[in-house]
């Protein structure tokens, strides 16, 4: 009964939930970042968990486990659904390039102190494993769309170019991302390789066929509602069984679906139909899990978002300086791809669901604090870069 | 310009896929789940498996004109535990919450389809279908039980008190019908007419009135087994003040449902869902709590409220069409999940065990049918040539009758094993076949409009 009453909660919260947030009310710039990026709901995940009004306990968050999966996928298969090559060869390959070398860049910087921090912890006798480092750099590598998608229309058209460069970086970072992140499952001890997930990556690439074959008739839309629900349950189901990510799993099912399926757009829209109750649903669930018990979280959090900050910066002045065409942009460019958006959330709170070791949920913490930081920053960060940007009219 | 697809290539392409969702599911049979997050995403695994695997093969399945919820049910219990034992029992029991949430749905879509209007100037049919249904189906299966009480083994070694204890029971349980069923098979037909009217009608207020005559047959039979007990009256009006309650109930959230329609009207699918369940858990809940707490038992009808609220909202109110149409949308995975796992909770040991005397059953309830059925149209004077195909329309049996025969089995231990064990029996062939005769019977009057 009580895990009927918290998906009641649940499903009732995200769905009254998004119809107050994620719209442009008019608030101080500091709370309208938090309010538009559905970031309270991880705070009313916090309330309703173990540490405060226990109504979503730990044996009720198991119960719940299915439905876990089922986030983590319907967020990966839309994930995977920005990946439509046709849209993506419109683009210059030095876009690419740049994307790249900011997201390297970022990782090599939060891998490099991450590695640093593990030698000072294994001093202390405390060992991380290195999916948590992979985890942490993949979550800080993440770049969303969602400051600029934030914008007035007016600025966007004056700087249109600048802006459809940091959009394509930021889809680039996110690839980048995902593909780290699927390495943190490939090592079962520190350095030890699994052949699951192997197994589970193969049977993406069948599983790629079998919707398509299912999908070969133009059906109704419930039957497509149907195959798309099925399609994500049955994708997660089979990679948490097999020591895979469901994010991934689906991203890659996204991505054979969006450039093999001709259903693609009712898909998508299907997908879409639910991506913020989703998206809060995750948050809440994020909140559950989040200890505020070690005032270390707190400050590895802020350093991680240090370091985040320093890899943007790093990596969008590489791409400034290496790449000829970029050089008329400011240095600052990587300040532009702060926002981390909801994709590093459901990549912390996959790894949480995967993955068992004593410091995992500093580890949770320590990433989740982190994004709330860098979404705080990122309007104030964006602001910078355009400002540093010359008011030329030639679409800069 | 895309090529359009022949229909042996989707047949083809069904039946590959089939293939390789069969494959998968042994291969990942064999992995160990040791935590928590595998067996959760076994659980998943299963349910994609059960929603798709069921959806193809139903799909596969229509080439040979048989109904979807056939389809279903047939890979329920193919998938179920008496043949590849993909969905163990435990695994079953695991997902009444889908259950509970797909019969409140199909209560709520029973309440919006029954359209009064469609009665008016044939009251009096349904009526006297409704009576002579009642009648003379109850009056058939219980001669019968009686009369061969002793010519099968099953029921030999019962007493003359016990065996007319089960009489009343099995011929009582012999009315109920199955509403999801019928809605599923005239949904999915698309059927509209006075036919489709009438049988609905007669199926629905059934379901309702089913409560009442089960609880008169039980005191009987307890007054048959036990010599100092007698009718319980006090039982009886209670009985009649829960319904009354969960009628008003559901009259009450039909009109909150309406104005959320009129003035907000998003998401309406998913309030729907949650409304059913809602419903359905909540009353569980005040049942126990009533109960423990004022010892007192006020047992409201979760599907009783939810077929009230969908009625009142399709009658009296202008959201009627959008209510309906909201409840459609979210209907396919609904209806695939629901007859699915009813397919594998299908009691084929039971079945072994008195298929005789269950197959005879089956004969004589359909007998008793059809005999309703045609004098209900003829004995008003109703000449038509759907009389005698209008009896196909009630052979469906399912979730109530299986409900029935559990109370009965704690009200009344004596004969308790037999009448389960009978009843999930009739059920299981009643479950398989009344679909399919269904929809010939909606074929045949021409109300079931045809596949584009």
């Amino acid at each position: 009964m009580k895990i009927f009453f918290a998906l009641f909660i649940l499903i009732f919260l995200a769905f009254s939930g998004y119809h107050l947030t994620f719209r442009k009310i008019r608030l101080p710039l500091f709370a309208r970042s938090f309010y538009l990026t559905g970031t309270e709901f991880l705070f009313l995940g916090l309330l309703l968990g173990p540490q405060f009004l226990n109504l979503l306990d730990n044996a009720t968050c198991q119960g719940l486990a299915p439905l876990n999966a089922l986030l983590l996928g319907w967020i990966g298969l839309l994930f995977g659904f920005q990946f439509e090559i046709s849209r993506l060869r419109r683009f210059p390959l030095e876009y690419l390039a740049a994307g790249m070398i900011e997201g390297g860049a970022t990782l090599l910087v939060i891998v490099g102190a991450a590695i640093l921090l593990l030698s000072l912890l294994s001093f202390f006798g405390v060992y991380l494993p290195v999916s948590a480092v992979l985890c942490l750099g993949a979550a800080a590598v993440c770049t969303a769309q969602t400051g600029l998608a934030l914008l007035a229309p007016e600025f966007v058209t004056r700087r249109s170019k600048l802006v459809q460069l940091l959009s394509y970086m930021s889809t680039m970072d996110s690839l980048l991302a995902v593909l780290i992140f699927g390495l943190a499952f490939f090592f079962r001890g520190n350095f030890e390789v699994g052949a699951r997930p192997v197994a589970a990556l193969a049977l993406c690439g069948g599983l790629i066929v079998l919707y398509l074959l299912m999908t070969i008739r133009r059906c109704g839309d419930g039957e497509l509602k149907l195959m798309v629900i099925g399609m994500t349950v049955l994708t997660s189901g089979a990679a948490a069984m097999l020591d895979f990510s469901p994010l991934i799993s689906n991203a890659i099912l996204g991505f054979g679906l969006v450039n093999f399926s001709r259903d693609k757009e009712r898909i998508f829209q299907i997908l879409l139909s639910i991506e913020k109750p989703v998206y809060l649903i995750l948050l809440v669930f994020l909140g559950v899990g989040l200890r505020l018990d070690s005032a270390w979280a707190l400050l590895l959090g802020t350093g991680l978002c240090v370091f985040r900050l320093v890899g943007k910066w790093a990596g969008g002045a590489a791409s400034v300086l290496l790449i000829p065409q970029f050089r008329r942009y400011p240095r600052t460019l990587g300040f532009g791809l702060m926002d981390s958006g909801g994709l590093p959330l459901a990549i912390l709170f996959d790894f949480q669901q995967r993955f068992s070791f004593s410091l995992l949920n500093d580890v949770v913490g320590t990433g989740l604090l982190a994004v709330i930081l860098t979404n705080l920053l990122s309007p104030g960060l964006l602001g910078r870069l355009f400002k540093d940007t010359s008011n030329d009219t030639t679409g800069a | 310009m895309i090529r359009p697809v022949h229909k042996k290539e989707v047949l083809f392409s069904y039946l590959i896929s089939i293939l390789l969702l069969a494959a998968l599911a042994v291969w990942l049979r064999g992995v160990d789940l040791s935590t928590g997050w595998k067996q959760a995403g076994w659980m998943n695994f299963s349910l994609g498996m059960v929603l798709l695997s069921a959806f193809l093969l139903a799909k596969v399945l229509t080439r040979v004109r048989l109904p979807l919820i056939s389809g279903y049910i047939f890979a329920g219990i193919l998938a179920g535990p008496y043949v590849t034992g993909f969905l163990t029992r435990e695994m079953v029991s695991r997902l009444d919450l889908i259950n509970d949430l797909a019969l409140s749905f199909i209560a709520l879509t029973a309440g919006a389809t029954l359209d009064i209007r469609g009665f008016r100037g044939r009251g009096h049919l349904v009526a006297a279908n409704l009576l002579l249904n009642i009648a003379v189906v109850f009056a058939v299966v219980c001669f019968f039980v009686m009369a061969s009480g002793k010519w099968f083994g099953f029921t030999r070694q019962l007493s003359v008190m016990q065996l007319s204890a089960l009489a009343v029971l099995l011929g009582t349980i012999a009315i109920a019908r199955s509403p999801s069923s019928a809605i599923a098979i005239i949904s999915e037909c698309r059927a509209r007419g006075p036919f489709t009217d009438m049988v609905l009608g007669v199926t629905i207020i059934i379901d309702v009135l089913i409560i009442i005559l089960f609880s008169i047959a039980l005191s009987v039979s307890r007054l048959l087994l036990s010599e100092a007990a007698g009718v319980d009256f006090g039982t009886l009006g209670v009985l009649g003040i829960e319904m009354i309650i969960s009628l008003l109930l559901g009259a009450g959230f039909g009109v909150v449902i309406s104005m959320y329609i009129r003035r907000a009207g998003h998401d309406l699918s998913l309030l729907l869902l949650i409304f059913g369940v809602a419903v359905t858990k909540i009353s569980l809940w005040l049942g126990h709590f009533m109960e423990a707490r004022f010892d007192m038992a006020l047992h409201l009808e979760p599907l009783l409220i939810c077929i009230s609220a969908g009625f009142t909202v399709r009658q009296f109110s202008e959201a009627g069409r959008e209510f309906l149409e909201s409840l459609e949308k979210s209907a396919l995975p609904i209806y695939v999940l629901f007859f699915t796992l009813a397919g594998a909770a299908l009691n084929f040991n039971a079945l072994g065990v008195c298929w005789m005397f269950a197959a005879c059953l089956v004969l004589i309830r359909a007998a008793g049918l059809f005999g309703a059925a045609w004098a209900g149209m003829v004995v008003p004077g109703n000449a038509s040539a759907h009389n005698s195909i209008s009896w196909m329309a009630y052979l469906t049996q399912a979730g109530v009758s299986i409900g029935l025969a559990q109370i009965a089995r704690r009200q009344a231990p004596e004969i308790g094993v037999y009448l389960t064990t009978v009843v999930l029996a009739v059920i299981a062939i009643n479950q398989v076949a009344g679909p399919i005769v269904f929809k010939a019977a909606l074929n045949k009057t021409g109300e079931a409009r045809p596949e584009v």
